[in-house]
């Protein structure tokens, strides 16, 4: 028990690969001038795509906040349920 | 903000209404509570024990503030869908949080911490490196907390058609937010949040709905329309603007994460189970909140083609007027939704005063006044020149700078100089005091000398950045060529990973 694994996400270089990508696909410097159409959902494609990629990271960075970060959360969750049976 | 025609007499009532709940609020919250104010963290932290709720909702109204609406709409106006960066920029501070937070959650449970200081106290020990970090958080601070004010002023005269002037409108909400801070701290700041926050939120979904219906209800014709008029606001930006936009989620991500309110929410949290469940879900905020502004800056286009920077400015109270005169439920909505406007940046603009006393109490009087003075006296203090602050502040914004957009990209330009100093700090052992008072002197310099001169940006790059940069480079070839020699045990032990969690 006491030597569970420390979850910290600064010490993991994949997490940070993969918001670098997704930013980057953000970003819309990849585009080429006609990719103002099609409109999709009343977005111009590039817009669409960049709104799709910003949505992707709002789901990856709210997965990594409960799954890869885990720090004292055992050892306080462990002394609260102790506090409430005493 | 423009006048509203529909309002008078009713935005009074709902605006009445607003201020009494938080003064009620903010009543509970201290009533019975005799250590509050006795106790630094106490009054400052809420007593490091805020639930999931009260700490998502005070996250989530903290750092969207009235000028999310007000400001960020006008701004999609006038660029058109680039302005879609908003979502990315605003989501990015949780990324920018993930790097930090989930460390320094420990460390200031384990230590104490009250402000964020606090920690570079701690971690350099040097008097210059620390009266360095509170003058430029103090800077952004008081520069925020004008903003708001300045804003409190313009939305209350504009709600009311002009019944309550801008004056009046800005010395009454102050005394409203004093009253409720000074009886509840941060329990108040956090419980009317997640009113303020509630309001908020339904009152953005409800106007694009309104807007949506004055258009006809089709998003799509809106940008066909937009395409036709002024192509340039569909067209795929150019690379300044993409380069502008990266520089944007630099600027923001690590200004907004490191705002000394936005460090001491993660001092508040009540376990590391609460504080990362409310970073999951504010993850997901910016879409429902900028994202939703944007559209609405976007059919503004449609509804009022041609308006000047000026002019636009004005654009959510033109927009408000138009979906009031809709039927009586859209009326009473808007009036709500702009009551929800000021109650958002009353609650940005409490958290900042907090912070603000927080640190004129802990840092400049508790660490080079009178260290030895009682917390309840420390307490005392900051709450008096948080006062004084505010009548300061209150005096400049009696003839208001610039537009709302200009001032909260100012803001950024120094306060982020802090970021190497309380990162690398973190897990860089070798990081040298000198190196990061040298560093953050020189970035902060830069990026204010390139903002006095006109060069907000060059090449689409904010001066805040390039700062930023000369300051990261001086901190770590400083430290390469003479790194720190620590013999605090204490601090080696903060600082090695594996020694978190005892």
């Amino acid at each position: 028990m006491e030597n569970r694994t420390i979850k910290e996400p600064i010490r993991k270089k994949w997490i940070w690969v993969v918001l670098a990508i997704i930013t980057l696909g953000v970003v819309p410097w990849y585009f080429p001038d006609a990719a103002a159409e099609p409109y999709i959902l009343g977005f111009p494609l590039w817009a669409f795509i960049s709104t799709a990629f910003s949505i992707i990271m709002c789901g990856y960075l709210s997965w990594l906040c409960v799954n890869e970060w885990n720090i004292v959360e055992d050892q306080e969750e462990a002394e609260k349920a102790k506090g409430d049976k005493s | 903000m423009n006048d509203l025609a529909f309002a008078g007499t009713d935005g009074i009532i709902i605006l009445s209404a607003f201020a009494i709940i938080m003064l009620v609020i903010g009543y509970l919250s201290g009533r019975g509570e005799k250590n509050l104010h006795h106790s630094l963290s106490g009054y400052y932290l809420a007593g490091r024990n805020l639930g999931f709720i009260a700490l998502f909702f005070t996250l989530y109204a903290t750092q969207y503030s009235g000028n999310t609406i007000v400001g960020y709409a006008p701004t999609a106006y006038r660029t058109g869908f680039s302005w879609i960066q908003s979502i990315s920029f605003m989501t990015i501070i949780i990324g920018i949080y993930l790097l930090f937070a989930p460390r320094l959650y420990v460390i200031a449970k384990k230590r104490n911490f009250v402000t964020p200081t606090d920690w570079i106290d701690h971690r350099f020990k040097s008097k210059a490196v620390t009266l360095l970090s509170i003058f430029l958080m103090l800077w952004g601070l008081g520069n925020y907390l004008l903003e708001q004010l300045v804003a409190i002023g313009q939305a209350v005269s504009g709600m009311t058609g002009g019944t309550i002037p801008y004056q009046i409108a800005v010395i009454v909400f102050v005394a409203v937010m004093l009253a409720y801070e000074w009886m509840g701290g941060m329990k108040a700041v956090a419980f009317t949040d997640v009113m303020q926050g509630i309001v908020l939120m339904i009152g953005i979904i409800v106007f694009l709905i309104g807007g949506l219906y004055l258009v006809g209800g089709n998003f799509s014709d809106v940008t066909r329309y937009v395409a036709e008029l002024e192509p340039a606001k569909t067209a795929v930006p150019p690379m300044e603007v993409n380069i502008n936009w990266l520089s944007m989620l630099v600027l923001v991500g690590l200004g907004a994460s490191i705002y000394p309110h936005a460090v001491q929410r993660i001092y508040s949290a009540q376990s590391e189970k609460t504080l990362k469940k409310s970073f999951a879900r504010m993850a997901w905020m910016p879409p429902i909140t900028t994202g939703l502004v944007f559209m609405v800056g976007i059919i503004g286009i449609m509804l009022f083609p041609g308006l000047d920077k000026t002019g636009s400015e004005q654009l959510v109270g033109l927009m408000a007027n138009e979906i009031a005169a809709i039927n009586p439920f859209y009326y009473w909505i808007m009036i709500i939704f702009f009551g929800g406007i000021v109650a958002a940046i009353i609650s940005t603009a409490d958290s900042v005063l907090l912070s603000f006393s927080s640190m004129l109490s802990n840092d400049v009087y508790g660490k080079f006044i009178n260290p030895k003075a009682s917390e309840h006296k420390k307490v005392m203090v900051g709450k008096v020149c948080g006062i004084i602050a505010i009548i300061f502040l209150l005096w400049i914004a009696w003839n208001p700078p610039g537009t709302l957009y200009e001032i909260f990209v100012l803001k950024f330009e120094l306060l982020v100089q802090v970021f190497p100093a309380f990162v690398l700090g973190l897990y860089w052992k070798r990081l040298s005091g000198k190196a990061v008072f040298w560093g953050m002197l020189a970035g902060a310099i830069l990026a204010g000398v390139l903002t006095l001169t006109g060069y907000k940006t060059i090449y689409g790059i904010h001066g805040g950045v390039i700062g930023l940069g000369l300051n990261f480079f001086i901190c770590i070839a400083g430290s390469l060529l003479a790194p720190a020699v620590s013999k605090s045990k204490v601090l080696e032990e903060d600082l090695t990973a594996i020694n978190l969690k005892a």
